[in-house]
């Protein structure tokens, strides 16, 4: 930063402004892309562009290490087990049960409580929004100016290895834990059909 | 009756309503952004509120938009959403704004994990709360402690934690699809007694 002179300084915060704006937005348009798209598989290619805009947002917070990290570790494997996933359930149900619920007759007074009930979600993520603002917005934050030290990484590494060992031993616990876990739970037991659903062990 | 005459609707009535809409988002940006480059704008905004007070408006515009004059859903939720992103933010410091995407992203996935039915875009939505957040603790990381970067530590615990949390999740949908043949939320009362 010593290199650069204030005019330079402010056209480099102006040009930071800008990418951000543009990279926040693409990220709400495509999260809302997420939770509304019909088609659930599209759904799930869109949230590799939400991650990928999160990294780049990343980048410009001077975390190279985390931006890498998210594209392989969500951008790439996450969404890559959420639709196979997908494909091997049935990535039709929303549409189907949009179908039946158009079909269904319902008396005026369920009608109106099941709008409610519809319109309950909204309101809190709304509400949730505005109150997490108005906290982040009324709060002085001591801001500092000096920039993230270029061997950030060597700063995360040691700590890691030094004053943050134990939760780092835990998690690495945790991913076996989740391994394991995963494979039991998704392992065929046997040959199952339909038929052999009702049959208890 | 109702939805034939929804349908009937020509799309263009929607569109040209949607864009209606998305015209007066932009010009109360324009306003705010006036306003905030006076000199001492942004306390005078902050003083009286008229950030949150534009925020109402706009949210209760869209609400009578989509219902009154039948703009389309999806486009007033983007319009609504990004217009009061950008006029929330746009006379702020980088840090409020980075914490002020991240709690719309926040309240975008809650609303997605409590609506949807299908039980894989419910852990969708859980995955974009999780970047959310870390996207807090890299935006704290970076303007509140750029010395030693504890929130990217912590942040790199949550990537963990995500990545147990998708297997496993995915796994559990997959084992009830087998059993139940269906990933429908309304329909997982395995465990109802």
């Amino acid at each position: 930063m010593n290199i650069l002179n204030v005019q330079d300084l402010v056209t480099f915060q102006a040009t930071e402004t800008v990418a951000f704006y543009a990279v926040a937005i693409v990220a709400i348009c495509l999260s809302l892309g997420v939770i509304a798209d019909r088609n659930v598989i599209r759904a799930g290619f869109v949230l590799i562009g939400v991650f990928g805009g999160i990294s780049l947002l990343f980048l410009m917070l001077q975390a190279q290490f985390l931006a890498l990290a998210q594209i392989m570790i969500y951008a790439v494997g996450i969404t890559l087990v959420v639709v196979i996933a997908l494909m091997l359930t049935n990535p039709r149900l929303e549409k189907e049960a949009e179908a039946e619920e158009l079909t269904g007759e319902r008396a005026p007074l369920f009608a109106m409580v099941d709008a409610v009930k519809g319109a309950f979600p909204a309101v809190v993520g709304w509400f949730s929004f505005f109150t997490l603002y108005l906290a982040v917005r009324s709060e002085g934050w001591n801001v500092t100016d000096e920039a993230v030290s270029p061997d950030n990484l060597k700063v995360l590494g040691e700590s890691l290895t030094t004053s943050y060992s134990l939760p780092f031993e835990f998690a690495s616990v945790l991913l076996l834990a989740a391994l394991i876990g995963a494979i039991m739970l998704a392992k065929a037991e046997r040959k199952s059909t339909g038929s052999e659903i009702e049959t208890v062990d | 009756m109702q939805s034939e005459l929804s349908e009937s609707k020509p799309a263009m009535t929607k569109f040209v309503w949607t864009f209606v809409y998305a015209c007066l988002v932009v010009i109360c940006v324009f306003f705010l952004l006036g306003q905030s480059t006076n000199v001492d704008g942004n306390q005078s905004i902050m003083k009286g509120d008229l950030d949150a007070t534009m925020f109402f408006g706009i949210t209760a515009a869209g609400l009578i938009f989509h219902y009154v004059f039948g703009a389309s859903a999806l486009g007033c939720l983007a319009v609504g959403s990004v217009g009061s992103f950008v006029l929330l933010t746009i006379g702020q410091e980088p840090l409020v704004r980075y914490l002020t995407l991240s709690a719309l992203l926040f309240a975008i996935g809650m609303y997605g994990m409590v609506r949807s039915r299908n039980a894989v875009r419910v852990l969708m939505s859980i995955e974009l709360m999780l970047n959310a957040v870390n996207l807090n603790l890299i935006a704290f990381a970076r303007y509140i402690d750029p010395g030693a970067v504890k929130g990217q530590l912590f942040a790199i615990f949550i990537l963990t934690v995500a990545a147990a949390e998708a297997a496993v999740g995915l796994a559990i949908v997959l084992s009830v699809y087998r059993t139940t043949q269906t990933v429908d939320m309304n329909k997982f009362n395995l465990l109802r007694w």
